[in-house]
């Protein structure tokens, strides 16, 4: 029953120029649902390879199971990978492409039969095994690609963006299709993406990425709900960013003077002290909106400056009276709709905010992607 | 009628110049003795045939020849594969110093004078300054037989030393241009690397192995000077076609031609037109009964892990002994029979003696420089006029594709049928334009220079998105030629000036072809034939290794050209 452990592992490329993964230390429990994500160049993908063989770290452990597996190529790593590019061999049709596994590894053809077919009915392609890949569309590729991963019976599932090259539609439902798959046959699964929303859908557990390194591992409630960095309230979901200074901290509370003079409170400490410059984050969807003059919460006043529709919500441009503006997010089917120019105030509970120290290479940097 | 202004007329005019250019220059030499063969039908079925005095001789003569080509290139192509695959892999995927080197020394092999090249193999194996100065004597005569296949050894070196880089280069293509996904896939499901290979590369690097060898061996049955040189008591087609057409038995000759031009054809449309890169090899249902399959797999999981060095020492050693090593034994042989001969001891059989003594070949080298590189220059230069305009025409029109392949048939072409083809269409028994010498020569250059210089200018203008640069000129205002002349000529010098290299490089190396088109105008290559022949080896010594050494040169520019 795999385990994944991997112990202070580092890879750098080009003669050391690009370091990739920084000392990474990362466990994944027996049987759990696994992200890794992180904006492109982070280090996930590569991270993903080690854990598969397919690169070798320059320093570090990486464990299977109880097995010590740094230096054992990826054939003996009893591993199913399925790659971006779904990578169905070309020259064989469904059927020899997903009992490949079973074949190479010399089971008798009984039990490669048997195999084949179950796990073709389980990805409910069995009807299309003589066709060949390229009659296939992408979202039955990668169900193709996916059984062809477990057909050897491996338990260990590590799949690098497997819906990248799919259309928004079919990623939406192949989703959900992966992590039953694996939950029903018990597997563990590593899935490495660069999109949040796909990780916060599926996984047990989430590790961010950046630079190389990994900055919180946590459940997709705890990313959300408490993110221990301005990028990961920025990454996971969206978050308004608001500069201040701390005033007063009270307990668990602090009250912020944000630019302009105004003055809210808020609550989720993260080691600022009074005086010090702060960065208030507080998500879209967590501002409430009103007339103008109507008393909530951490009431900030402002004109509403441009409106989209999206569908399942609104979205409002706000421009507060300290000339910042934020984002405010409504569910389109409850509530008021407002319109262009309307003066309104917004409101937050500071429960639904976070505070973080100001981050010494400046707000911007500490947001970018690359 | 519609838009049939000023500039359509002035590029309707352009087309239909390079075309007839095209037409007269290439096309026309380049199948004449297909035209040949079929309009006088009679006379050739005649002399082949049914002549009065020998019956049918001359065609068991043609088939016997025939049948020994056949089997020498199908011997050679066999070793290409055996020593090429495991190279082509090792330069597709490794990196080491000295890569490129390697991939220079291939290279050579391609633009090498071939009879310079058979003068450097022969002396390797059955000289004394050779291998045979570990052993104090040739190591073989020139005549030895490969026992069990029965081909002559010193031939077969010759033609895997020249058609090997087909074979490494088109799968080196191929390798490289594969995703690795692919591989990645198959050792993530548990198959080892031979495996791997067996399964999921060498199915899908298929079409171009199969290109590969079939430019092989076109090129190996076309072969001419440099096995002219290794003969010793052997014929091979292209080399009974040099002997006919001096004993004027023109009509056999020319019906010899006409077969191996066929086959050459042949081959090439099989390659291009059947084999699109995007075709895919099935493999067929069969699977190993079960005990067989397995035994299998645990050896390639078993060879998979042994150091794989030992392939690759060997391809490496192939291609030491059959190109490098000849080269260095010519150049050293300068050296040792420099000034005396090193078997009597006196200066009669130096090559000092040979160059300035009473022979004077170095007088006759020189004036066949003059000649070479005269021709060289000549024909490169028409050739590039002809060449660069079709270019355009083959990317424009439709028709342009089939026009492509056609234009690669001179190059496979046996030199010596090509020469031939030139002789009857444009000399004394043909045309009457001219007779053998420099300006036939050049002629006969051009038919294959105009392929030469086009394919880098194809490939330049196929990797440079040239269409679309037009465009934007277009759209600022340039007419089309502005256009043309600004922005895609200067994307195109590259490729263009690795072509006029290249052609240069061939046409101060050609030997087959020059050979029966020369007439008292000797260029180098022919010269060197001659000096064997006449047993001058000093003397031909210097005047391979003063080619060789050429060529090189040559290749250097070349490279520096197409690296920046």
């Amino acid at each position: 029953m795999p385990e994944v452990t991997l112990k202070n592992v580092s890879k750098a490329f080009a003669n050391g120029r690009i370091v990739a993964v920084d000392k990474v230390d990362l466990h994944v429990m027996d049987r759990e649902y696994f992200s890794l994500i992180g904006p492109s160049g982070c280090g996930k993908t590569t991270t993903l390879r080690m854990i598969a063989g397919l690169v070798e770290p320059d320093e570090g452990e990486v464990y299977i199971g109880e097995r010590l597996v740094t230096d054992l190529p990826p054939e003996d790593r009893d591993i199913g990978y399925v790659f971006q590019q779904y990578a169905l061999f070309p020259n064989m049709d469904v059927w020899d492409n997903v009992t490949y596994g079973p074949t190479v590894k010399a089971w008798e053809k009984k039990k490669r039969e048997k195999i084949g077919r179950e796990m073709l009915q389980m990805v409910r392609l069995y009807d299309r095994a003589d066709a060949m890949p390229q009659e296939l569309s992408g979202g039955m590729m990668q169900r193709v690609a996916l059984s062809r991963a477990l057909a050897a019976g491996a338990e260990l599932l590590l799949l690098d963006e497997p819906l990248g090259a799919l259309d928004a539609k079919i990623r939406n439902e192949l989703r959900y299709e992966i992590r039953k798959l694996v939950k029903d046959l018990r597997l563990t699964a590593v899935h490495v993406t660069h999109d949040q929303a796909e990780a916060m859908a599926i996984s047990d557990r989430i590790a961010v990425m950046r630079k190389g390194r990994i900055l919180q591992v946590g459940t997709p409630y705890d990313l959300y709900m408490n993110p221990k960095q301005i990028f990961i309230a920025n990454f996971i979901g969206e978050s308004n960013f608001l500069e201040g200074k701390v005033n007063q901290i009270e307990d668990d509370r602090a009250q912020i003077n944000l630019r302009g003079d105004l003055e809210v409170e808020s609550s989720n400490l993260k080691v600022v002290k009074k005086g010090e410059r702060a960065v208030l984050a507080v998500r879209p969807e967590a501002f409430e909106i009103a007339e103008k003059k109507q008393k909530l919460v951490n009431a900030l006043a402002g004109v509403i400056e441009r409106i989209r529709f999206e569908g399942t919500d609104i979205r409002y441009e706000i421009r507060l009276t300290n000339d910042d503006s934020i984002v405010v997010v409504r569910p389109s089917l409850g509530g008021k709709w407002f319109e262009e120019t309307d003066k309104v105030t917004v409101g937050f509970s500071p429960e639904k905010s976070h505070l973080f120290k100001y981050p010494k290479k400046g707000l911007t940097a500490e947001l970018e992607l690359e | 009628m519609r838009g049939l202004n000023a500039s359509k007329i002035v590029g309707l005019t352009a087309v239909l110049a390079v075309s007839v250019s095209l037409f007269i220059f290439v096309l026309m030499p380049t199948f004449y003795l297909i035209s040949f063969t079929l309009t006088r039908w009679n006379e050739v079925y005649t002399d082949v045939f049914a002549n009065p005095l020998i019956g049918d001789a001359n065609w068991q003569q043609i088939l016997r020849y025939l049948s020994f080509s056949l089997r020498l290139s199908l011997v050679a192509v066999a070793l290409d594969f055996l020593f090429g695959i495991p190279l082509a892999y090792f330069l597709a995927y490794r990196q080491f110093p000295g890569k490129s080197l390697l991939e220079d020394i291939i290279m050579l092999s391609l633009v090498i004078p071939t009879s310079g090249f058979g003068v450097a193999t022969l002396l390797t194996w059955t000289g004394v300054s050779g291998i045979g100065a570990l052993i104090g004597r040739g190591v073989v005569e020139a005549s030895y037989v490969v026992p069990l296949i029965n081909v002559p050894l010193l031939m077969l070196l010759v033609h895997v030393a020249l058609t090997f880089p087909y074979v490494v280069r088109t799968l080196q293509g191929k390798l490289e241009d594969m995703s690795p996904v692919f591989e990645r896939a198959s050792r993530t499901l548990g198959a080892s690397a031979l495996t791997t290979f067996r399964k999921i590369v060498f199915p899908l690097a298929l079409p171009a192995l199969f290109s590969g060898g079939v430019l092989a061996f076109a090129r190996s049955l076309g072969e001419t000077g440099a096995t002219m040189v290794v003969a010793s008591i052997h014929t091979t087609a292209p080399m009974a076609i040099v002997r006919w057409v001096s004993e004027f038995k023109l009509a056999t000759a020319a019906f010899l031609g006409f077969l191996l031009i066929i086959t050459a054809t042949v081959a090439i449309l099989l390659v291009d037109l059947l084999l699109q890169k995007r075709s895919i090899f099935r493999i067929p249902h069969w699977s190993l009964a079960s005990k067989v399959g397995k035994r299998v797999l645990k050896v390639e999981k078993r060879l998979s892990g042994k150091p794989k060095w030992l392939k690759d020492i060997a391809s490496l050693g192939a291609v030491f002994f059959v190109v490098i090593l000849p080269i260095m034994v010519v150049v050293a042989s300068v050296g040792v029979y420099w000034s005396t001969d090193p078997d009597t001891g006196r200066a009669q059989g130096s090559v000092i003696y040979q160059l300035f003594g009473p022979s004077n070949y170095f007088n006759t080298l020189m004036r066949a420089t003059l000649t070479s590189v005269f021709v060289a220059v000549i024909s490169t230069y028409i050739a590039t006029c002809i060449a660069v305009p079709s270019v355009y025409m083959i990317k424009r029109y439709r028709a342009g594709r089939i026009l492509r392949y056609i234009l690669r048939v001179p190059l496979i072409v046996p030199s010596s049928a090509l020469g031939l083809s030139v002789l009857l269409l444009w000399g004394p028994s043909g045309l009457s334009l001219t007779t053998p010498g420099i300006w036939l020569i050049i002629l006969t250059h051009i038919v294959f220079s105009v392929p030469v210089v086009m394919e880098p200018t194809i490939a330049a203008y196929e990797g440079s998105g040239i269409l679309s640069y037009e465009g934007v000129a277009r759209t600022l205002g340039a007419t089309p030629y502005d256009a043309i002349e600004t922005v895609s000529l200067p994307i195109l010098k590259r490729g263009i000036l690795a072509g006029i290299i290249l052609s240069f490089t061939r046409s101060l190396g050609e030997t087959g072809a020059t050979f029966l088109v020369m007439g008292s105008d000797v260029t180098v290559p022919p010269l060197v034939v001659n000096m064997v022949e006449s047993l001058a080896i000093p003397a031909a010594l210097f005047a391979s290794a003063y080619l060789i050494a050429l060529s090189l040169v040559l290749l250097m520019v070349f490279r520096i050209v197409v690296r920046k």
